[in-house]
């Protein structure tokens, strides 16, 4: 017979009760129930620094970050996946438009997965034979990508660097990099304490869940809208959690908190 | 196998591993603990192939860039192509002898960590540029981060408590109160945004890493 890990109750409750909600409106947005999601500056501004670059005749940087090295993260790798997902559309962008774009990463076991993306993106608009796998640049460990990816920038001065995925100290660097050589910045990430970077180098950015929420509206699917309307549901409900454990909490009653386990 | 067949697998396997680490993660399921582990054991298994793809990957990239003679950079990559080398034949004679080589550990400390410390260094030059740009205020929003970054600086720095007492106590508060909530609205709305992302691969609707580029 199943147990459940002691300890797990609440977190396993709000993963149910996530996935029911995401399921209903992504069946309710296949019934013909209209699902708007407000679009990003980030994601309206990435035609615009393509666009830029095939104006100047320079290069599109891409870049994931550093992801702790690996898609086997549980933090990290969904932020790497989520900038992949919006790679496809960009490589796509910069193949209609006839812009190089340069892929750093130091994540060797996203490789197959980001030639797989590139490589489909030439095929998809018609132009397979000018994919070159030379465009993505693999280097092991922090240092040497960023020394890379510095170096690229100095040679090449793109004209639009996108940072996109999970970052770390690098986030900084290479936006003051990119603004060193004049470059449009679009920059996002879930960690937390790269944001305040992200935000201080960037022209537009993609903050925390924003990230992921990028591909859904990329995709334009109805069906992947929907989870962004059950995500805005279950903030709807920690909010109102929240702000009842705080009231309930001031007159002394910590129900709610010891349900939570706080 | 056709290419349906491949997309439609990579899907299944996708969903099968998902589900069988989110039960593992909850229950107490006999039996599924060591299928779980066993995953995991996999994962890195293909995480460390995958550092062969890596290598491929670079001398690709560098053998072209020798072959084509390309003006200012061929040079720099022959360098890599040749250390490359020396330390692949070092690292498999280490793994054969099974000791450690002292050229091989020389290069990791004295060369690859410590230019790696350099680097991680200048970031300081990069923050002070970063946040000259950030504290400029312009706006109101701007000057109220102005004026919580100069609280903020003056409590870390010791002068910050000669000037007058009050200023570690409100750069204190700061940290601990008020940038704190902010912080954390982020961490749970990015942890839902992941739990939406992680819904949609399991059911093969988030498609754009597979290599379903969307227009």
């Amino acid at each position: 017979m199943a147990i459940i890990i002691e300890g797990k109750v609440i977190a396993f409750v709000i993963l149910i009760l996530a996935f029911v909600l995401f399921y209903i409106f992504m069946y309710l947005a296949k019934t013909g129930y209209e699902i708007s999601a407000r679009t990003f500056p980030a994601v309206a501004a990435l035609p615009e620094a393509v666009g830029r670059a095939a104006e100047m005749g320079k290069p599109v940087y891409y870049t994931t970050g550093l992801g702790m090295d690996t898609l086997n993260n549980p933090l990290q790798g969904p932020q790497t996946l989520a900038g992949i997902s919006i790679l496809g559309y960009v490589t796509r962008l910069c193949v209609k438009a006839g812009v190089n774009i340069a892929y750093f990463t130091p994540i060797a076991d996203s490789l197959p997965l980001v030639e797989e993306t590139m490589r489909t993106a030439y095929l998809a608009e018609g132009k397979p034979e000018e994919f070159d796998p030379n465009m993505i640049n693999f280097q092991a460990g922090q240092s040497p990508y960023l020394t890379a990816s510095l170096g690229y920038m100095q040679r090449e001065k793109p004209a639009s660097n996108i940072l996109l995925g999970g970052f770390y100290y690098e986030s900084v660097v290479l936006g003051e990099a990119g603004n060193t050589i004049g470059a449009m910045q679009i920059g996002g990430s879930a960690n937390t304490h790269q944001l305040p970077f992200i935000v201080a180098t960037c022209d537009y950015t993609l903050i925390s869940e924003e990230l992921f929420a990028a591909s859904a509206e990329i995709a334009g699917d109805p069906d992947v809208l929907g989870t962004l309307k059950g995500e805005d549901i279950l903030k709807f409900i920690i909010m109102v959690l929240t702000i009842v454990g705080f009231l309930l909490g001031a007159t002394g009653v910590t129900t709610i908190a010891d349900i939570l386990g706080l | 196998m056709s290419e349906v067949y491949k997309r439609e697998l990579v899907f299944v396997v996708t969903a099968i591993v998902a589900i069988v680490m989110i039960l593992n993660f909850f229950f107490v399921i006999p039996g599924l603990s060591p299928v779980a582990e066993q995953l995991q054991a996999w994962a890195l298994i293909i995480q460390l192939i995958a550092i062969a793809i890596g290598a491929a990957n670079v001398m690709r990239v560098h053998s072209s860039l020798v072959q084509r003679r390309v003006q200012g950079r061929w040079l720099y990559s022959a360098w890599l192509i040749g250390l490359f080398a020396i330390l692949t034949i070092l690292g498999l004679i280490n793994l054969a002898t099974g000791t450690q080589n002292p050229f091989y550990q020389w290069v990791f400390d004295h060369v690859y960590v410590s230019l790696g410390t350099t680097l991680y260094a200048i970031t300081g030059f990069y923050i002070f540029s970063a946040a000259y740009r950030a504290f400029r205020a312009r706006t109101l929003d701007a000057a109220i981060l102005l004026l919580a970054g100069c609280f903020v600086i003056l409590t870390n720095a010791p002068i910050g408590e000669v000037i007058w007492s009050g200023i570690p106590v409100i750069g204190r508060w700061m940290l601990d109160y008020g940038q704190v909530p902010a912080m954390r609205t982020f961490l749970i709305t990015g942890a839902f945004g992941l739990l939406a992302f992680g819904f949609r691969t399991l059911l093969g609707k988030e498609t754009g890493f597979y290599g379903e580029v969307a227009e």
